[in-house]
């Protein structure tokens, strides 16, 4: 299985804390892999170094075997990665079809049918749902190679998000990487390749999904036997 | 009246060479804070630089007027723009820095350009700088001189603005730089280059703070001091349009520019014309304050000044208050003729500290401590002068404290505003309040003329009243003390990093703010009240607003929430410019303050992070050394 993304080592600051340190961790390429982990745990922070959101201030990000540390956020995202935050991620002062149109013009509404109807509308006047979907749209609409997404299920009806999750696997199975962030495990995600479980800013547990046990992320991590 | 009709018509039409220019310069600080979030404070500095630039190429080396005139605004002046962008402002970007910090940023690139002006051309004023359009008349219609120069600036004016309405509108670089307006960081990771972006927007703003002051030269003397502030003072312009809106920001500055012209013909009897004077000379001003009084939308929200999770270095702190004792003390040792300039110490000390406690403790911006400084030195002279009416001439010592009594009430004129305001907008008004004072209260004939200040009452001596001054800074170091520590303390810094959350807490924001404007209203008239006791006369130029922002800057630099080095500051300042030339002071706080976005904290900040830096630790040859006498001493 070829990796994708991978990080070796890496510690990030923000200010005087410390939120990773040293975290050794792959994505396959052309899978889904799921990062879990409780609040504070390191996955957002895993994912903004993914996307180059946050400086590195030890160790390497790899992508496809090429070091991209030094390589700013909007480059990397030139190079085929897009990254959904778990908040505020669509631009509220232009239109959805702005909004979707600045990261590229691959159509989105075979996932999102119900943006077409609000295509005119200010990204701001939206429901927090459907801005959701605005930025998850405006990532797939990228046509990326390297899709991270931090809690993209979050203010979403279930039923839209499994219909995102299956959209997902879609794109896995042709051939993009998808990375994705949850508080804990869900069954639309059980066919991920790879769990990372994360526990204050270490890597406690990596495998497969029915390695985790019915006990979800923090059964993992114990399991692991790791307690810091 | 037909007469009067057409006295309005050609009175509108010289107005309109003024508002033109303010509405270009509106239209600049507009776009450059739309892009970058920031409010560029050294317009005025560009414009001039750009205007002498224009006359050195013109007059001087006798380029012709049109590739001077393209060398000034379309490679010199974006390239300014771009290499501010570069070296100061996108470094305070990359680290997320506040408003203030911006603006300290600004204040820094002001002072230096200024600084360098002085420098390479002197301060004599040149009559001679070429207009770039030739005031031709071209048509008399009803008899009214139609002249070409004011045309084509209105055609410019019109043209910029729609143009980048257009471009904003209907072009994908405006749907990008749009999405940058909007969020930065998500910008960025949309792959949009947004440094490259904020570069265009200074690139841009440079080039029209240029073109103003290209525009603005010709119809005034050329001097280092008169345009810039002339400049920022059409900044009214822009906060009209509450930094936003290009067609208001339009408007307003031609609109500004005939009510200026327009203004000429009213002329009331007896003690109201000073008043229509004052107030027509300075109508921006004017205009900048009920602009910044009316209320705007939501205030911007910043990060606070003090270095965040620092824990104070204990070797650090101890250091600096062991120095500022020194500092204090040694001018008691001093020859006549130096103790003499230390006697500003102590005053511009507490002028510093109420920065201190407003900015640095409080986290509220104000650029308007001059003002309050002013209004306790102007209250001291009237009282001691007996030019207030019902009260006799007092001795110093009274008319000291019923000055700073009388503006410690006064803070509300500031502090009130800031009950509903943050960031930018109270900078603003703040900014307007302190403007207003020095332009309508302190510059006026009944402040500069017949004053007497004495130190009647006091230590005639400098040594003496060296002494009294360091009593009332002690006084004034207790206060700020009190502010810092315990339940005051705990309530101002929850004020100060999150607002909101403060009030959820309990803690009574708008009373806090209010103690804390007036608490600084008082520092500062004390400081200026002893001001104009050391140098015992009334200067109106030592408040004036540019040396409230230097000192706004000052305080930031030296770190904002540390009274030590506020006092730090004062000893340095006062040093700086009595050992070498004057104005030395300003251009050295100018150079760190463009720094600030490689100096987090400030000096403060530094001192600190040296401080808690590990003692080093021994080198390989070291430990070899230790084993080896450990095993000797076994």
């Amino acid at each position: 299985m070829a990796v994708a993304v991978e990080l070796r080592g890496v510690r990030v600051r923000y200010g005087l804390l410390e939120a990773l340190h040293g975290v050794d961790l792959a994505c396959p390429a052309g899978r889904v892999t799921v990062l879990l982990g409780r609040n504070g745990s390191g996955r957002t922070t895993v994912l903004r170094a993914l996307a180059g959101d946050v400086p590195v201030s030890a160790g390497q990000v790899l992508r496809e075997g090429r070091d991209v540390t030094a390589l700013d956020a909007h480059r990397r995202a030139a190079a085929g990665s897009a990254y959904v935050p778990a908040e505020r991620g669509v631009f509220g002062s232009l239109t959805v079809a702005q909004n979707l149109a600045l990261s590229g013009d691959a159509p989105v509404d075979r996932w999102f049918p119900e943006l077409a109807r609000l295509l005119h509308r200010r990204a701001d006047t939206l429901s927090g749902g459907e801005q959701q979907m605005v930025a998850v749209g405006r990532a797939l609409a990228a046509r990326p190679r390297l899709l991270l997404l931090d809690e993209p299920g979050r203010g979403l009806a279930p039923a839209v998000a499994a219909r995102l999750h299956g959209a997902l696997f879609e794109l896995a199975a042709a051939g993009r990487t998808v990375v994705l962030a949850e508080q804990a495990p869900l069954p639309s995600l059980q066919r991920a390749a790879v769990v990372h479980v994360l526990r204050r800013g270490r890597v406690a547990f990596s495998g497969e999904p029915s390695e985790l046990g019915p006990a979800g992320g923090a059964g993992g991590a114990d399991r692991t036997g790791l307690s810091l | 009246m037909p007469g009067t009709l057409d006295l309005s018509i050609d009175l509108a039409l010289a107005g309109l060479a003024v508002g033109s220019a303010a509405a270009l310069s509106g239209v600049g600080l507009v776009v450059t804070h739309r892009v970058t979030g920031v409010l560029n404070l050294a317009q005025g500095a560009q414009a001039t630089a750009t205007a002498y630039l224009l006359r050195e190429l013109v007059v001087v080396r006798n380029w012709p007027l049109a590739p001077a005139a393209a060398f000034c605004l379309l490679v010199a002046a974006p390239a300014l723009g771009v290499l501010l962008d570069l070296a100061v402002f996108r470094p305070l970007r990359r680290r997320d820095a506040g408003q203030a910090e911006s603006m300290v940023a600004g204040i820094g690139v002001f002072v230096l350009l200024i600084g360098v002006i002085v420098l390479v051309w002197g301060t004599t004023p040149f009559g001679d700088a070429p207009a770039l359009v030739p005031a031709t008349v071209l048509a008399r219609p009803g008899g009214h001189a139609l002249r070409l120069d004011t045309l084509v600036q209105l055609a410019v004016v019109l043209g910029l603005a729609g143009g980048v309405g257009l471009v904003e509108r209907y072009t994908a670089f405006g749907i990008r730089l749009r999405a940058v307006v909007d969020n930065r960081r998500l910008a960025r990771l949309a792959g949009i280059d947004a440094d490259r972006i904020s570069a265009a927007g200074w690139a841009f703003g440079s080039f029209t703070a240029g073109l103003v002051g290209v525009l603005l030269a010709p119809l005034l003397l050329l001097d280092p001091y008169g345009l810039p502030l002339l400049v920022m003072a059409t900044m009214a312009v822009a906060v009209a349009a509450r930094l936003r809106s290009l067609p208001v920001a339009v408007a307003t500055g031609l609109g500004l520019g005939i009510a200026q012209s327009e203004l000429t013909r009213l002329r009331p009897g007896g003690q109201l014309l000073p008043l229509a004077q004052a107030v027509q000379t300075n109508l921006f001003v004017v205009a900048l304050l009920v602009a910044a009084l009316l209320p705007w939308g939501h205030g911007q929200d910043g990060p606070g000044l003090a270095t965040s999770g620092g824990r104070p270095g204990r070797r650090g702190s101890s250091a600096a208050r062991t120095a500022c004792a020194v500092l204090l003390l040694l001018p008691l040792g001093f020859r006549p003729e130096d103790l003499r300039h230390a006697l500003l110490v102590p005053a511009l000390a507490l002028v510093l500290l109420s920065v201190v406690v407003v900015t640095g403790y409080g986290g509220q911006v104000s650029l308007g401590q001059a003002g309050y400084a002013g209004l306790g030195a102007l209250g001291t002279a009237l009282l001691m002068s007996g030019k207030v009416p019902g009260v006799p001439a007092l001795s110093a010592v009274p008319a000291l404290l019923l000055a700073v009594a009388a503006t410690v009430p006064l803070g509300l004129l500031t502090g009130w505003p800031a009950v509903r305001r943050r960031g930018l907008a109270l900078a603003l008004v703040t900014f307007a309040v302190g403007t207003a004072l020095s332009r309508l209260v302190f510059d006026q004939p009944y402040a500069t003329t017949g004053l007497t200040v004495s130190r009647l009452g006091l230590p005639a001596d400098d040594q003496g009243f060296y002494l009294v001054e360091l009593v009332l800074l002690g006084a004034g170091l207790l206060l700020v003390r009190s502010l810092h520590r315990g339940p005051p303390g705990r309530a101002l810094t929850a004020m100060r990093d999150h607002q909101a959350g403060a009030s959820a807490a309990g803690v009574d924001v708008p009373r806090l703010k209010l103690l804390v404007f007036m608490a600084g209203a008082g520092l500062a008239a004390l400081g200026g009240a002893l001001t104009a006791l050391a140098q015992q006369g009334f200067d109106a130029t030592a408040f004036d607003p540019v040396q409230g922002l230097l000192w706004f800057a000052t305080v930031v630099v030296a770190g904002a929430d540390s009274a030590a080095g506020a006092v730090l500051a004062a000893a340095l300042l006062t040093g700086l410019d009595a050992g070498t030339l004057p104005g030395v002071s300003a251009v050295v706080v100018g150079a760190l303050a463009t720094a600030i976005g490689r100096l987090p904290g400030g000096l403060a900040g530094l001192a600190r992070r040296l401080a808690d830096r590990p003692a080093p630790g021994l080198t390989p040859l070291g430990h070899r050394l230790r084993r080896r006498i450990a095993e000797r001493s076994r």
